[in-house]
Order: C-alpha cells, then sequence, then structure tokens
C-alpha cells in the first residue's frame, strides 16, 4: 500500500511536467522549428558540397547524403535544447514556491528528483521523436524495430541531460544568467559532437589530405555528445564513427553520473 | 519533550540563525489539539521562520519541535503527513487548472482515486470555487489563489494546519470569508489552526495569542487576558509641526514617537491626560483615544506599532528596487 502511495506521487510529478510542456507553446514552436530550420536550410544547402560534387565534378564519395548524416544530429540537439532548458521549470519552482508544496509532502526527496527528471526526460524524448517524422524527407528509412531502439536511446539520452540541467539549475541564481547557456553550452557542444561534419578521416581517402587542427579533433573526443550522436547513427543509418559500445556506454554513464550529482545537490539544498 | 498528551504543537527552546541575525531566539510554545493559535509580530519578527521548522523545511540549529507528536528532524515523513500548510506566497502551478492543483497534492500525499475524487469535490465546494473547477489558476484574483490553496492544504485531513500571513493582500470581504471557513473546519473537525499575521483584528477571536518580536516570544495569552494585563488607554496626537512635536517630547517624558509624526501617551491618569490637553490643545491637529485593544498591547510590550515596522521595511524593499537590487 506504502509502495503504492510512492508511486502515485512519483506519476504526479511526470504528469505535471507533461501536463506543463504541452501548455508552453514557446518550447512546442522551439521543438518543431528547430529541426525544420536544421534539415531545410542547413542540411540541404550543404548536401551537394558533402557528396563531394564541386561545380559538378565528384572529388570524393561518401555512403551518405549529408542530410542522412546531418539528421541523427539533429534529434540529439533537440533533445539537448529541451533537456538543458528544463532547469529553468527547476529554477521556475525554486523562486515560485511550487517546490515548497512538494517538500512538505510526506514524498521521499529522491523520489520527488526522480520524478521531475523523468517528467522532463519524456518531454525531452518527445521533442527529439519530432524529428523522425521528417526522417522520409531526409532519405533514411526506418523499420519499426529502429524506431524502439532511437526512442530508447534517446530517453536515456534524455535523463542524463536533465539531471545536468537540474545541476546548472541549483549553480544559477536567475532566469537571466540562463539565457547565456544556450550560447555557452549547448552549441560548443552541439557543433564539438563531429555532428555537422564527419570526424574520422579514415571515412574516405580524399578527407584524410584535409585534416582537421589537433584541438579540434581533440575537443570533438573528449565531448560525450560525440559518442551519443554517434550511437543514434549507428541505430539509424547504420554508421559508426567509434565502436558501436561506446556509445550507449557513455549515454548510460551519463545519466548515472549526472543524476547522482543532481541528487546529492538536492538533498543539500 | 515531555509533551501533554492533547498538545498539537509543541516547540522547545528553538533557536535558529541566518548567519550573524538570530530569526529565533529560544523559543518555547504548546498548541493544544483544536486550538486557534495566531502568532502576531511586525514583518522581520521570525514567524515564517518558525512555520518553516513546524513544517520541516528548516532544521532548528538548537531546540526541538514536534506536530502531533512527531519530532520534525527525527521523524518528518510523519510530521509531514499530519500537517497542512498555506504559505506566504502562492506555491500553486498557475500553469495547472484548480482541479489539477488538488489532484496533483492528492497523488502526491498518495489518496487512492475514489477518495481523492469525494475530497477534491468537497474541498472546492467548501471554498467556493466550484464553477472554475477546470480553469486555470494563472487567471484566478488573489482571493481566489488564497481559497484554492486553503482547499489544498486541507484534501488530505491534516489534523494541524499553517497559514502564514493567510489575508496579506486580500480584500476585507475575502478575509472575512477565509476566517469562517477556518471557523467552522476547527468546530467540526477538530483541526488545529497556527496563524501569523500582523492584522492584529484578525486574532482577537483566536484562543490565544503569541506575540513575537525580533525573535522572542514576548508575551502569550488569551486576547482578553493579554490586554487585561498589558493593554492601556492611549491618547495618540498629531502635532501641528516639528516644533509642537518637539516641545512636547522635551516636555513629557512618557511620550512615545509612533511612526514619522504621531506621538502616544499612556492615558490612565485622567489627570495627566487632562493636564497635557490643556498645556497642548492649540498646537495638536488631531487627538485620538485609543481604547486597549491588542495594538495597544504590543505598543505597550515593545513601544511601537505593529504597522510601523512592517512600512518600514517596505520601504526598505522599494528603495531596493530603485537601486537596482544592489547592496
Amino acid at each position: 500500500m506504502e509502495m503504492l502511495a510512492l508511486l502515485r506521487g512519483l506519476y504526479a510529478i511526470w504528469l505535471r511536467e507533461l501536463t506543463r510542456a504541452t501548455r508552453d507553446r514557446a518550447q512546442l514552436i522551439g521543438g518543431v522549428s528547430r529541426p525544420l530550420i536544421w534539415l531545410l536550410i542547413l542540411g540541404v544547402g550543404l548536401n551537394p558540397y558533402f557528396r563531394g560534387e564541386v561545380y559538378g565534378e565528384v572529388r570524393f564519395v561518401i555512403p551518405y547524403t549529408y542530410l542522412q548524416f546531418l539528421f541523427p544530429a539533429v534529434i540529439v540537439l533537440n533533445i539537448m535544447y529541451t533537456s538543458i532548458q528544463f532547469a529553468v521549470s527547476v529554477i521556475w519552482d525554486r523562486e515560485f514556491g511550487f517546490l515548497r508544496e512538494v517538500l512538505v509532502s510526506p514524498m521521499p526527496r529522491p523520489l520527488i528528483l526522480l520524478g521531475k527528471v523523468l517528467g522532463g526526460s519524456t518531454v525531452a524524448m518527445i521533442h527529439g521523436g519530432l524529428v523522425l517524422i521528417l526522417a522520409r524527407f531526409a532519405d533514411v528509412t526506418l523499420s519499426p524495430l529502429q524506431i524502439v531502439q532511437a526512442l530508447g536511446l534517446m530517453f536515456v539520452l534524455a535523463f542524463g541531460l536533465t539531471s545536468f540541467g537540474v545541476i546548472l539549475a541549483a549553480r544559477v541564481r536567475s532566469f537571466e544568467g540562463f539565457g547565456v547557456f544556450s550560447n555557452t553550452i549547448i552549441l560548443p557542444l552541439y557543433f564539438t559532437s563531429s555532428s555537422v561534419f564527419p570526424l574520422d578521416p579514415s571515412l574516405t581517402r580524399a578527407q584524410i589530405v584535409t585534416a582537421y587542427p589537433e584541438w579540434l579533433v581533440f575537443m570533438v573526443q573528449i565531448n560525450p555528445i560525440t559518442y551519443a550522436v554517434d550511437a543514434l547513427r549507428g541505430i539509424l543509418i547504420t554508421f559508426n564513427q567509434f565502436p558501436s559500445a561506446m556509445g550507449s556506454a557513455v549515454i548510460f554513464g551519463m545519466a548515472v553520473v549526472f543524476f547522482v550529482v543532481a541528487l546529492l545537490d538536492f538533498r543539500r539544498a | 519533550m515531555n509533551a501533554q498528551p492533547d498538545a498539537a504543537i509543541v516547540v522547545s527552546n528553538v533557536t535558529v540563525s541566518y548567519g550573524a541575525k538570530r530569526a529565533l531566539d529560544d523559543v518555547s510554545l504548546t498548541v493544544p489539539a483544536g486550538a486557534s493559535f495566531a502568532l502576531l509580530g511586525p514583518n522581520g519578527a521570525g514567524k515564517t521562520t518558525l512555520i518553516s521548522v513546524l513544517c520541516t523545511l528548516r532544521r532548528p540549529d538548537r531546540g526541538s519541535a514536534a506536530v502531533a507528536g512527531a519530532d520534525v528532524v527525527r521523524m518528518p515523513t510523519q510530521a509531514r503527513r499530519s500537517i497542512g500548510v498555506v504559505f506566504q506566497d502562492s506555491s500553486l502551478d498557475d500553469r495547472l487548472s484548480a482541479w489539477e492543483n488538488l489532484e496533483f497534492h492528492g497523488l502526491v500525499y498518495g489518496m487512492p482515486k475514489k477518495r481523492r475524487r469525494t475530497m477534491i469535490e468537497a474541498a472546492l465546494a467548501l471554498v467556493e470555487l466550484e464553477e472554475w473547477t477546470h480553469d486555470i489558476v494563472r487567471s484566478f484574483s488573489g482571493g481566489m489563489r488564497r481559497r484554492l490553496e486553503i482547499a489544498r492544504a486541507l484534501l488530505h485531513e491534516p489534523r494541524i494546519l499553517f497559514l502564514d500571513e493567510p489575508t496579506v493582500g486580500l480584500d476585507a470581504q475575502t478575509r472575512q470569508r477565509i476566517w469562517q471557513y477556518l471557523e467552522t473546519l476547527r468546530r467540526e473537525r477538530g483541526l488545529t489552526v497556527l496563524t501569523t499575521t500582523h492584522y492584529i483584528e484578525e486574532v482577537e477571536d483566536a484562543d490565544s495569542v503569541c506575540i513575537i518580536d525580533q525573535g522572542r516570544i514576548i508575551a502569550q495569552d488569551t486576547p482578553a487576558a493579554l490586554k487585561e494585563r498589558f493593554g492601556q488607554r492611549w491618547l495618540t496626537v498629531l502635532p501641528q509641526d516639528q516644533e509642537a512635536a518637539d516641545a512636547i517630547l522635551a516636555s513629557v517624558p512618557q511620550v512615545r514617537r509612533l511612526g514619522a509624526q504621531r506621538l502616544a501617551l499612556p492615558a490612565e491618569d485622567e489627570a495627566a491626560t487632562d493636564a497635557f490637553l490643556s498645556t497642548f490643545r492649540d498646537r495638536l491637529s488631531e487627538v485620538r483615544f485609543q481604547p486597549p485593544t491588542l495594538e495597544s498591547v504590543f505598543l505597550s510590550l515593545t513601544g511601537r506599532e505593529l504597522r510601523d515596522r512592517a512600512d518600514g521595511q517596505r520601504d526598505a524593499e522599494k528603495a531596493a528596487g530603485r537601486r537596482g537590487g544592489q547592496r
């Protein structure tokens, strides 16, 4: 009976995040327009160059189009935005007093945080899932199994990044300070995750010649998002730049580590 | 901890500090079950801090506190189950509807579906919000929000209800209505109600009033007994100009300043009052006798008016706002 009561509480906190997300037009518009911009403009615009067809002359051939290559990365970008912006919801609860309503309830502290993070990750996963609707447009054919696998991985990734958002929220005092995040955290992480350009020079012989500077390769390799993007590419377009198990390991690792840190933060507060 | 068996709230020697500032200084009090208990004091007296300790949000630095027999530090979950809290500032989710806010509360308190349903309907009926059941809280007025919060705090049938300044910023009619609900509940369910307020007129009906100032309890009794013991008639006057005020302050030592302009003089001794009035009659623009009220009890005990400090603080906040929040 006691267990059932706790599950009810967990469900309530999860459901509240979902309800709030459906009522937040701005967030929804962002979730839909972002992938459209990235795929329709950047994807379509760079598509011919990626194939190596410069001025009609084929320089080198890659087994994927740029749109296909970019497609999984845009899913990750959408998840990153929604997850990390989740910190706003945490700050909101703290500043506008709703947090106290939960803190004086008999719900144990760790479950409160778990419910909140599960809610945020579900919303982020849905935002990532929205991109899948564009699969046909990006020339990606998906089997039901691929979709299930991708959604599973997206959820775990969202769980880790949402916990990261909670960690950020504990360190940011105001909403104003938060606007900076998208420019100082999300975009740099995204661009150095081998999302918009392939890293592995062995992909084609021709690209070995156009080697990247050392520092950029280093940035890409230490960026955990690199491995998340890679894991999703493995599922969606069966293309990996790194050992396939590595991506999943990094995604699960992030989920565990960030949630534990968020929990410690939350207990202290 | 040797509380009486029927005590709803027992606070023993609780001290809480925020940095160097002592918010509560060795506070002890007992509230019997089913009582209506009022904590009266100016802003910053430590009322909210005491509520935070009692609803397990703030650990006391020293001392102990128990609600419904459960120690707030050692058995917080049990303590939380028996209390309902209405905070000073709204803690509703204003993107959810009234129903959704209550449903959330019911779920978090582990109530099964059937009971949630009946209790939510009853709670909304109690505060007369049935018509707005599915409206989003953002569109609610201040009074409606407060009523919804009270409904929510009562949803899981707590034995003790904490209300931190429940009627601040509400119009007189809504205030009266809220006090009526609470009175009904207290009689019908034997609910213990602890209220903090700085509206004197609201605590006149309480069973017991505890006057708190600068983190210390300075008096605690029934309103009648407090008035009997500390209340005295006061004569408050408004001098015509600063010169007159200075003259009065210089010649009558018992006179106290009230706010920026008014002066107050104990008016128990008729001869002295008459002498004062005949001397300064022409230099006063306003004269008023105050019968013994809790307001005058507070004045006698602290030498200040309750509202003084409250207004002073508001001015300080406004000034801080103008400086752009910078110190």
